[in-house]
């Protein structure tokens, strides 16, 4: 049984685990006896992978079978700033979990990164903070206010985050249709989205606290991840392609 | 041609339906079941939906067992021994009859669910085929053993009396068997959505939630037994009362008044070709709408079946008034049952007005929805209103019927093409259960789309049965209530009783006060079996967390969980929770009329059937508007999956489950089962009563 060196976003940790990327994603999403649960993102890391202020090697040395011989679910090795001291070369998937333990594994790409630059748009924030933001940015250039050239006193070493769908609401934020947007409390979301308009800034807060757990179905592309380094970019495959190859997964996400 | 004819022409109707349910019944059993997979989660809803009847036949075996004793031993104290005996055995014949219908229609279900879904593989056609055509087991049986029934025994007797222990033998199995079924379906419904969807987030019908095989159980023994029964009750009921009006005929010389009491059967027969012409239409190409094809079907039926009608009533020159009742009957029954997928239809205003108010929360939604309800009684209590002056008027402008046999035969009218209507609806619950097979086997996509196109028409069948039923069970019993007037007026005659006032006039207390009571009876029935619903589904719910909490591995998908332990708990707390409300179907009508009176028992029975009728029309479609505003939703407005709006329509949705499929259904056979009671009982209570 090999060792997995895993980097969970929510929340955010770095793991050792026995348990393949589909079985850890199971186990992560589902729970054992200790009944936690939920929706799980986390990345594979290449194994060898090793950073000074990270003790990889006492998880590593823990991370033993339990003694009727089953592997062990998992070793934390830390669980927080663990995103902005993992190299991005050291990712190998990234891992869509779902609620019920479905598991979707995506390739990253440091080149074709989308930068559309049309309309408003719409970010969850999965780590190492979780707010819900709307900006006339698009993900390059939103990426690169917030890790690489802030503005302003914020700024992240590294930033794991989400484009979601805003449907007519990013070309028309006051009369567009809602349509299928499960967003709370939408006449917020519309009136941020106004502001940006109206106002000289290229980022608003919709809230502060926005549970990293957003539904899958909303992923406009994919999700990105970055650091002062490089930005990556792990697109979800076309809906097509997900109801067709995926199924299980799809449905489990459009719960 | 002669009246024994007549009969004899009924009963090979009756044959043919039989024997034709049956070779459908054979070629579905030809079609390929699947995978090992596949089959082995058909089986476990077979064994689940054969042990829940076979323990509620079981127990409905000892009560018609019990009550035939009460009925033969009364009967006979009334009348002779012998007569005691044959209404005794007639009771049971329906009881029998009514229960192979309901048992073939749900073994045929379970067997070609899994079929219909491996069908799937090939496209729409042959998967519609299938599930279809076991549809059609489920519907041509119903209607040939009731016409064999009926015809058979008044072949034998020649007293529409003896047709009415017929009839009370069936109705009291619909009662019981559609209250258990509507209690079982929804408790395990419920149960699983609210561990599995809510608490655990695992989708409908994923084979990982101990309650699937449970929920899937549930749509056999309430949709298709239940169900089957229900309309199999109303059916006969329906053609009982008209035969009673029939035989009170009395200044009709004997071969005349035979033939208007027989003629029922007669408007049965030609129904019951006319559905087996009508199932030949149902097709659907590849790329076509099954709703669409299952409505046309329905269509073609009443156009042949009113052909049918007006040709033998020209030929066999009976008395065109009847014909007149009888088109009234069919065409607002068809009416009715269309203008309630008005307010349940996907796409319909109400249906998108309460999915718009959901984005405010779930009391707006609850509130939209009842409110729909509400409104949703007034077209079909308009239309029972219109059937009923429109049926009375022109016959009581004959010679030789009168107004009360117009309205009696409309209701025949109305469900004589039964074995269409319930052919289109039994398809429901089996491509529901196909769906669910595909998804637990783990079949490619394209059958779960196949099984997703088949599933929605299905539950626009569903909405347009459940209108139907209730609309037939209205103008039933308006022709029973009749019934029960004339029979204690013939007690009275043939007993030589002093005459009893059947005014029911209102300046009378006890006439108000019996109302009242009769009143109150449907909203007592419909909370008796929410409330089980509700207390059932938690001690479920308690099962899928205790094991969900047991094993990890259940929900990890490594270790398959105790389907077995959910189904019999549904199975033990359906048949616990049918004793009170059969009690009170059975036992109130009786205390009514032996203490208040035959006059009160009748505005018992006015009272009953008022509210029933509006708390089933209610019921039915509120439970179907809130249903399809959440599928709205899903469908991707307001929010969609996820949101608010979708959070306050599952909640809209779980109040109306009891609502539209275990409270809403039974109550038509509630009043049935009260109004037959009565009629059967009413020589009796014509002799012995406290008070009027």
């Amino acid at each position: 049984m090999g060792i997995h060196l895993y980097l969970s976003m929510i929340p955010e940790a770095l793991i050792a685990s026995m348990l393949t990327p589909e079985e850890f994603g199971v186990y992560y999403a589902v729970g054992s006896e200790k009944k936690s649960h939920g929706q799980a993102i986390f990345f594979e890391l290449d194994p060898d992978f090793r950073h000074p202020e990270l003790p990889i090697d006492e998880g590593f040395r823990r991370c033993v079978p339990h003694e009727d011989g089953r592997p062990k679910n998992s070793i934390y090795i830390t669980v927080y700033r663990a995103l902005e001291r993992v190299a991005l070369d050291a990712i190998r998937h990234l891992y869509l979990v779902t609620q019920d333990g479905r598991v979707l594994g995506l390739e990253g790409t440091s080149l074709n990164i989308p930068d559309d630059t049309g309309g408003l748009h719409l970010y969850q924030e999965i780590a190492p903070v979780n707010p819900l933001i709307v900006s006339t940015l698009g993900a390059k250039a939103f990426y690169n206010l917030i890790v690489k050239n802030p503005t302003s006193l914020l700024t992240l070493p590294a930033v794991c985050f989400a484009e979601l769908r805003l449907g007519e609401l990013a070309s028309n934020p006051e009369y567009g249709s809602v349509g299928d947007l499960p967003y709370a409390n939408i006449d917020h979301l519309r009136q941020c989205l106004s502001d940006l308009r109206s106002k000289t800034v290229n980022t608003k807060m919709v809230d502060r606290l926005s549970s990293p757990a957003f539904p899958y179905r909303m992923l406009k592309s994919g999700v990105f991840v970055g650091n002062t380094e490089k930005l990556m970019f792990f697109p979800l495959p076309s809906q097509e392609e997900l109801r067709t190859r995926h199924y299980r997964w799809w449905r489990s996400a459009n719960m | 041609m002669s009246n024994t004819l007549w009969l004899v022409l009924s009963l090979i109707a009756g044959i043919i339906s039989v024997v034709a349910a049956f070779t459908y019944f054979k070629w579905v059993l030809k079609q390929d079941p699947g995978s090992e997979r596949a089959k082995r989660v058909a089986g476990w809803i077979r064994d689940g939906a054969r042990s829940y009847l076979k323990k509620l036949y079981g127990a409905l075996g000892m009560l018609a067992g019990g009550l035939a004793i009460i009925i033969a031993i009364v009967f006979g104290l009334q009348k002779d021994f012998g007569y005691g005996l044959t209404m005794a055995i007639t009771f049971i014949f329906g009881a029998l009859c009514s229960t192979i219908a309901g048992y073939m229609g749900m073994t045929v279900a379970v067997e070609a669910n899994v079929r219909s879904a491996t069908a799937a593989n090939k496209g729409l056609n042959p998967a519609f085929n299938v599930a279809f055509k076991a549809g059609a087991v489920m519907g041509l049986a119903m209607v040939g053993l009731a016409l064999m029934g009926m015809s058979i025994v008044f072949l034998i007797t020649g007293d529409a009396n003896l047709v009415l222990g017929f009839s009370f033998g069936a109705s009291t199995l619909a009662l019981l068997a559609k209250a258990g079924g509507g209690i079982y379906t929804k408790t395990a419904d419920i149960a699983a959505d609210l561990v599995g969807k809510v608490e655990v987030g695992i989708p409908e019908d994923d084979p990982r939630n101990p309650a699937v095989v449970a929920d899937n159980v549930g749509d056999n023994v309430g949709d298709v037994a239940g169900m089957g029964a229900d309309i199999f009750d109303s059916y006969v009921a329906s053609s009982v009362a008209a035969m009673l009006l029939g035989a009170a005929l009395t200044k009709l010389s004997p071969d005349q008044r035979t033939l208007y009491t027989i003629f029922p059967l007669i408007l049965s027969m030609l129904g019951a070709f006319a559905s087996l012409i009508g199932v030949q239409f149902v097709q659907v190409k590849e790329g076509g709408k099954p709703g669409t094809s299952l409505n046309n079907g329905t269509i073609y039926t009443c156009i042949i079946f009113g052909v049918m009608v007006i040709a033998v009533v020209l030929l066999a020159d009976i008395d065109r008034a009847v014909l007149w009742a009888t088109l009234a009957g069919l065409i607002v029954g068809v009416i009715i049952g269309f203008t309630s997928d008005f307010f349940t239809g996907d796409d319909r205003p109400p249906v998108v007005e309460t999915a718009r108010v959901s984005t405010s929360g779930a009391a707006i939604n609850i509130i939209t929805g009842f409110s729909y309800g509400l409104i949703s009684i007034a077209p079909s209590v308009v239309g029972i209103a219109a059937a009923t002056l429109i049926a009375y008027f022109l016959a009581d402008q004959s010679s030789i019927v009168n107004g009360v046999y117009g309205v009696g035969i409309a209701a025949v009218g109305m469900l004589s093409i039964s074995g269409m209507i319930v052919s289109s609806d039994a398809y429901g619950p089996i491509v529901d259960n196909a769906r669910g097979i595909a998804e637990m086997a783990g079949m490619p996509e394209n059958v779960i789309e196949v099984a997703d196109v088949m599933d929605a028409a299905g539950n626009t069948a569903k909405a347009i049965t459940k209108g139907f039923a209730i609309s037939a069970a209205a103008l039933t019993v308006l022709a029973l209530f009749s019934a029960y007037s004339s029979e204690i007026a013939l007690a009275v005659e043939e007993l030589g009783l002093q005459a009893i006032d059947m005014t029911m006039s209102l300046a009378n207390p006890i006439v108000i006060a019996a109302i009242l009571l009769g009143a109150l009876t449907p909203p007592l029935f419909s909370a008796l079996t929410m409330l089980s619903v509700t207390h059932n589904a938690f001690d479920m719910i308690e099962e899928i967390r205790r094991q969900f909490r047991a094993d990890p591995g259940i929900l990890a998908g490594t270790v398959e969980p105790d389907y077995v332990k959910c189904v019999s708990l549904a199975s033990q707390d359906a048949l616990k929770a049918l004793v009170l409300p059969a009690l009170l179907a059975v036992v109130l009508p009786l205390v009514v009329g032996f203490i208040l009176g035959p006059e009160a028992l009748g505005a018992f029975l006015g009272g009953a059937i008022v509210t029933g009728i509006l708390f089933a029309l209610l019921m039915a479609n509120a439970g179907g508007t809130w249903d399809n505003a959440k599928k709205y939703i899903e469908s991707g407005f307001f929010g969609g999956k996820g949101s608010d709006a979708h959070k306050a329509g599952v909640v809209g949705d779980t109040v109306g489950d009891p609502f539209k499929d275990t409270a809403g259904p039974s109550l038509n056979t509630l009043i049935t089962v009260m109004s037959l009671v009565s009629s059967l009982f009413a020589p009796i209570i014509a002799a012995f009563h406290l008070f009027g």
